[in-house]
């Protein structure tokens, strides 16, 4: 039996569950704030969007039907969580115009808890002009450690297609970031 | 910039080993940062979310209360007896309603007003005896009557005087002559 099966069937018995839902929250609680934070861009919307990402893992997981791995399932929690919140407040998750990339910017570099130079902000602003399938293939692979196979089962296309986007945005920042 | 000139030397931007934090990559990287002891905050936070929640539906959901409690193979035994009970009942009454429906006669007809509606519950049979009694009784013994009271106005006119007679019509024309 792996640790997560283990971990889920714990969760499923309510005599376990609140137990295993502290181990749950320590395997997973920085891997899925800082896949939200690169959405949301701030560090306060981004520790309400994990608040209820949690809430709502802890209320659906007898509805979990173990189609995805846990950790996967979770991340899909995350991640529709982070949308619902932009669009709760009026703003876009995904969109590729100077203007809005210029805002987005604006927006992390008045975060308070961003602290990052002039390449760090380069690297933003590229990662941003990328459409919005490269952009979470190239952060769920380089910054969340997520496996090719995890996101293939994340947003559904194969493994070759997102190998190739990862591999080109990659060579993209390789090129651009020292320009 | 003296952290651009540092990265300028390198061959490649993005590493590909893996950081034992997934913090620090985000901070190298992408220069975001996170308040000291958040995730230990964030984890105590969530958790008491998740009590207030739990507290919340209880208070919204209560607890069913069992009136009486049968063991299992008892309860099934019970709802099969009530149900049989129930058909039992129903077709009993079923079965009384239509031989009383057969039953019905042509009184329904002599007693009601609505004698098309009620024809249509009586037999062919019924209807025809019901119209020759009736033709009997209505029609037949008033004519019978009516003649009888002819005969008897003839035989008293027979009764009375020439004299009478001649006098009602002399008096009757003259007046008719005069007026």
């Amino acid at each position: 039996m792996s640790k997560e099966t283990e971990l889920l069937s714990k969760l499923r018995n309510p005599a376990l569950k609140d137990r295993a839902f502290n181990e749950l929250l320590d395997a997973y609680q920085m891997r899925l704030y800082w896949h939200i934070r690169k959405i949301v861009i701030t560090h306060e919307n981004a520790d309400d969007v994990l608040q209820n990402t949690f809430i709502r893992v802890y209320k659906n997981i007898q509805n979990f039907q173990e189609k995805s791995s846990l950790h996967t399932w979770m991340f899909r929690i995350a991640y529709n969580e982070s949308i619902r919140y932009l669009e709760k407040n009026n703003k876009k998750g995904y969109e590729i115009s100077e203007e809005f990339i210029e805002e987005k910017v604006q927006i992390l570099s008045e975060d308070a808890y961003f602290n990052g130079d002039e390449i760090q902000l380069k690297l933003h602003k590229i990662v941003e002009g990328f459409s919005e399938k490269q952009k979470r293939v190239f952060q769920m692979k380089y910054f969340d450690e997520l496996s090719f196979k995890e996101i293939s089962e994340l947003i559904n296309v194969s493994e070759s297609t997102l190998k190739s986007a990862y591999y080109t945005a990659v060579k993209i920042i390789e090129e651009k970031i020292f320009l | 910039m003296e952290q651009y000139n540092k990265h300028k030397g390198k061959q490649k931007f993005l590493e590909d080993s893996s950081f034992e934090d997934i913090s620090k990559r985000h901070s190298k990287y992408l220069g975001t940062q996170i308040p000291e002891g958040y995730f230990v905050a964030s984890k105590l936070s969530i958790l008491e979310k998740i009590q207030s929640e739990k507290q919340l539906e209880s208070k919204i959901i209560p607890e069913r209360k069992t009136i009486f409690w049968l063991q299992p193979q008892f309860k099934f035994a019970v709802a099969a007896s009530l149900i049989l009970f129930l058909g039992l009942t129903i077709w009993f009454q079923n079965t009384h309603f239509s031989q009383e429906e057969k039953t019905v006669d042509f009184e329904l007809l002599t007693f009601s007003d609505d004698i098309l509606i009620n024809s249509l519950l009586v037999d062919e049979n019924d209807i025809e005896s019901f119209s020759n009694i009736t033709l009997m009784n209505e029609i037949v013994l008033k004519a019978e009557l009516s003649e009888q009271k002819m005969d008897n106005l003839f035989l008293n006119s027979l009764f009375v005087e020439d004299s009478l007679i001649d006098n009602y019509t002399n008096k009757s024309i003259i007046e008719s002559i005069i007026l």
